[in-house]
């Protein structure tokens, strides 16, 4: 049986003929992940964010003296409100460290992939549709390929195949800051990740309504903002940047901490006002604080598209709040250190993902550069 | 983008009541093999993933399919030995922990993925592959064809088959599991060996069963002779009278097997029952109305002496010698033992005794203490604990045992009841016949003599009272032994049954080409003895329950689950 990552032996052998190639130890070696990656994430994505928060998002417009609501959880058996779950993943590979001419760069190997889980009536689970890609990550231009490298490398790449070379280069949310190559081309896999996922909501788009409700790890924003009806982000981690402020006087400020160190548990905050309105939030408390070890363990931050900037209705956070409460059985404790902010299926739309990645013993089989001086 | 399942939905219909129809429930796949990294395929095992709905329990018959040369393919057949499931939960805790902590009203929202797998041991391939079952091949039941492949029963010529049970499998199909005549009678093996907790196992009514289908299947059953040793109550003395009738589900398992449900031919059973103490009535519960009356005088006993003193215990081998000696003198006619002519003779005469004295006295070497020990167990044997059979002189209808079934013939049955007998009277007349069968059969017939059957089929049940385990042996043990050992190529078949087989010497079980399991306990399936089981299926064999069987039979790779019907001769009870 052919390897089935072969396809990406023209392209390594292009470029072992045209660059010096300083292979990985290994073949390749796997990049760690950011222990914190979510809430990096969450502060990228939200990095042009007003971190001041002074409005509500909510209608009726709260209380600043009691900005908590009871939330208790609303099981499936009583009403079935998230019926989809989406979540991507990725591992990404240092290949080799290319070099041309002057110019010295990392070349890097990524899987990405996202999964969306639709719940049917008895609790199962099933894959509604899925994605996934291998890019091979070489920066282009001044700190990378030559342009005639670059040309020759788009021409090796199968069109529709599972393949896709990309300049990690290229600015995105995720790689901008990032000052190391390797970092870059890793923020640009996560970006391409993030792309994936918000395409792949499309699959539910004629599935969700007010009674079928989609879930997608994280943001809402992936890039540019996402509009879909009925769908919220649920972040595990998120940025502690905020400061809240209710009221004219500055000593009235609270930030993100204290306000979630108060929350409790089976409640939600109000909802906040964000991008102008665009998106509304608010955080739930899933778990006791007395079970957990820290107080902000056990509470996600939801993520509400406000296309029109009108307030949400707290009824409706209220409901999607109780029902994200009862999301927290079952919990993947033992299987993945964020369990008691983690909802189960997402969990499984992510291990859906990346069972589809090919192993590294795969890997290792189809990467393999041109030996020196050879024809 | 692809579509795909998490949980494959395919739903599987389960033909719950009827025969196996041929093709349909091979169709329905039950799931796909699967090997992982610390649970692989073998040449020998296989795992599967159950799909959600899909019914299997241990014993099913699975078949997936396999590779072949010359790029055909083949089939792999397999036996489910346990099934167990498996969620993601790492430990009890997460289970624990998603139940908010222990909390009894908590319900998931999200049932915790999870499957159940099933633990298959290879039977067989049809195209003679033993590769290891590649992962994510489709697991089907087997079909009644599927299961004859599966255990080698498509390669025994039709003339060979005898239905041993009915295999039921959990899709509701069910086929016939036959074992191979050459490996019940011989000559390539022979003897069957039954393993049971009584009342629980059905011991009895599987080897009279199993009988029953032995004589309805053979080509002459005249060539056949059967004895049966009756040992409780009246269980065997009526399995010539038709019983109640059959429930129409018994009757369908005796038409499945292809058999008759009748009882044993009348006029051609024979009962032999023990005299009773004062000699008018025999010595049984609900005697048949025609029988024959056995008892032992001192003539009839004097070469099987050595049998009735089997549990005597003689470390030293003292009792063997003057046994021998004495057997010696009585069959020889010796000069001191020509007064000789009863117990009472024996007991308080010369040689051993002296009237006048009134005092044992010395036999040839032996001390007269020796002597003496001889009498007193000599006397508790045939006198004072004896149940009646050891006569003085016997009556005209009291038969000696060994001349009735010395004139043995093909196509009869011989029930000899030793149910109210004393224990040691019991072992003398398992001897005694035993004895007899294997003169018949080692020794040419003389001339005007009538034909001694070709196979003679010797039933006995709690066979651990006759060939106990351990390295002692007994002059009983020993007539077992030579049974199980030399019976095949004599014709000779031992059809034994016992509680524990652990209880049984090695030997026997050993020479056993069939044996069959029913309920049995943990400790006891732990023994060396259940080697040839599984561990996974050792586990089974104490959940089967009333009726059911384990079958391990010489052509079988692994032994199979089967049910059998009731019989239809009248069951007896006291």
């Amino acid at each position: 049986m052919p390897n089935p990552l072969s396809v990406i032996t023209p392209a390594l052998e292009l470029l072992g003929k045209n660059l010096n190639i300083l292979p990985a130890t290994g073949t390749a070696v796997e990049d760690l992940q950011h222990p914190d990656q979510d809430e990096i994430d969450d502060v990228l994505v939200h990095k042009e964010m007003d971190k001041d928060v002074t409005a509500f998002a909510e209608e009726p417009e709260p209380s600043t003296t009691n900005i908590y609501r009871p939330t208790p959880p609303l099981p499936r058996a009583e009403r079935h409100l998230f019926r989809f779950f989406l979540d991507g993943s990725l591992r990404t590979y240092f290949l080799a460290t290319g070099i041309e001419g002057t110019r010295t760069f990392p070349i890097e190997l990524a899987q990405i992939g996202a999964s969306v889980v639709t719940r049917d009536e008895h609790g199962h689970l099933s894959t509604l549709s899925s994605d996934l890609k291998v890019l091979l990550l070489v920066p282009k231009g001044a700190r990378g390929v030559s342009d005639s490298v670059w040309t020759q490398l788009s021409k090796v790449q199968p069109p529709g195949s599972v393949l896709q070379i990309v300049d990690f280069d290229i600015p995105d949310v995720f790689g901008d800051d990032k000052k190391d190559p390797r970092d870059k081309a890793g923020g640009k896999a996560r970006f391409r990740m993030h792309e994936m996922e918000a395409e792949l909501i499309k699959a539910t788009d004629h599935l969700r309504s007010e009674d079928s409700w989609l879930i997608i790890d994280g943001a809402v924003k992936l890039g540019d903002f996402i509009s879909a009806p009925h769908l919220i982000g649920v972040a595990k981690s998120f940025s502690k940047e905020p400061q809240f402020y209710f009221g004219a006087r500055k000593s009235e400020k609270r930030d993100v901490t204290t306000i979630l160190a108060a929350l409790p548990y089976a409640h939600r905050t109000m909802a906040f006002k964000a991008y102008d309105g665009k998106v509304a939030f608010w955080y739930v408390r899933m778990w006791e604080q007395k079970d957990l070890d820290y107080p902000l363990m056990g509470v996600v931050k939801v993520e509400l598209p406000r296309p029109d900037r009108k307030p949400v209705p707290a009824d409706l956070a209220d409901l999607l709040s109780r029902a994200l409460v009862a999301e927290r059985s079952v919990t993947p404790y033992g299987l993945d250190r964020r369990w008691h902010c983690h909802i189960y299926p997402i969990f499984m739309a992510e291990q859906a993902t990346k069972n589809r990645f090919f192993s590294q013993q795969v890997l290792m089989g189809a990467i393999k550069w041109p030996k020196p001086g050879a024809p | 983008m692809v579509n795909e399942s998490i949980q494959a939905p395919t739903q599987v219909t389960l033909e719950k009541n009827g025969a196996q129809t041929p093709g349909k429930a091979a169709e329905a796949p039950v799931g796909r093999s699967s090997a992982t990294e610390r649970d692989p395929s073998t040449s020998d095992k296989f795992n599967f993933w159950l799909s959600p709905e899909v019914i299997v329990n241990p014993f099913d018959i699975v078949q997936v399919g396999q590779v072949a040369p010359d790029n055909k393919a083949s089939k792999t057949y397999g036996l489910v030995t346990t099934l167990e499931h498996r969620t993601d939960a790492p430990n009890h805790l997460a289970n624990f922990i998603s139940s908010n902590f222990g909390s009894l009203a908590e319900e998931p929202n999200t049932p915790r993925q999870g499957t159940t797998i099933a633990k298959v041991n290879v039977l067989s391939n049809n195209a003679n592959v033993y590769m290891p079952v590649p992962n994510e091949r489709v697991v089907t039941f087997a079909d009644a064809n599927g299961i004859e492949e599966a255990l080698g029963i498509d390669q025994m010529e039709l003339k060979n088959r005898v239905p041993a049970g009915l295999i039921s499998m959990s899709n509701g199909a069910s086929a016939v599991a036959y074992i191979d005549r050459r490996y019940v009678l011989g000559p390539e093996s022979a003897h069957i060996n039954i393993s049971g907790i009584s009342g629980l196992a059905t011991k009895t009514s599987y080897a009279m069963f199993i009988i029953q289908s032995i004589l309805q299947k053979a080509d002459d059953p005249t060539k056949i002779a059967v004895i049966i040793m009756n040992v409780k109550q009246a269980d065997l003395l009526h399995i010539d009278e038709r019983g109640p009738d059959l429930p129409p589900e018994e009757k369908e398992k005796w038409e499945k097997l292809g058999l008759e449900p009748k009882p044993f031919e009348p006029g051609k059973v024979h009962y032999f029952l023990p005299r009773s103490k004062d000699g008018i009535q025999p010595n049984s519960f609900f005697p048949p109305s025609i029988y024959t009356t056995y008892a032992y005088d001192l003539e009839a006993t004097a070469d099987k002496l050595d049998l009735l003193f089997s549990d005597v215990s003689d470390p030293s081998g003292t009792m063997e010698s003057i046994i021998g000696d004495i057997m010696i003198g009585l069959q020889g006619g010796q000069a001191d033992f020509k007064a000789v002519r009863s117990w009472m003779t024996l007991l308080y005469g010369p040689p051993l005794f002296d009237p006048t004295a009134k005092k044992t006295v010395r036999l040839g070497d032996h001390l007269g203490s020796s002597v003496g020990k001889f009498r007193r167990h000599l006397r508790r044997l045939v006198h004072t604990r004896q149940t009646g059979i050891f006569v003085e002189s016997r009556a005209i209808n009291e038969k000696v045992l060994s001349a009735e079934i010395g004139k043995i013939k093909g196509g009869h049955v011989y029930v000899v009841d030793i149910a109210k007998l004393a224990d040691a009277e019991q072992t003398l007349v398992f001897g005694d016949l035993l004895k007899t069968v294997y003169a018949l059969k080692a020794e040419a017939p003389e001339e005007g003599e009538e034909e001694v059957p070709d196979k003679i089929i010797f039933f006995v049940d709690e066979l651990n009272k006759y060939a106990p385990s351990g390295a002692k042996t007994s002059p009983i043990s020993e007539q077992v032994l030579d049974i199980a050992e030399r019976g095949r190529s004599l014709g000779v078949i031992l059809v034994s049954a016992q509680q524990f087989m652990s209880a049984v010497h090695s030997r026997v079980t050993g020479n056993a080409a069939t044996k069959v399991l029913g309920r049995s306990g943990s400790a006891e399936v732990l023994q060396p003895d259940y080697k040839f089981l599984d561990d996974d299926l050792k586990l089974n064999v104490t959940r089967l329950n009333k009726g059911e069987l384990l079958l391990s039979h010489a052509i079988y790779r692994q032994p199979v689950k089967v049910v059998f019907p009731k019989p239809a001769y009248r069951q007896q009870q006291a």
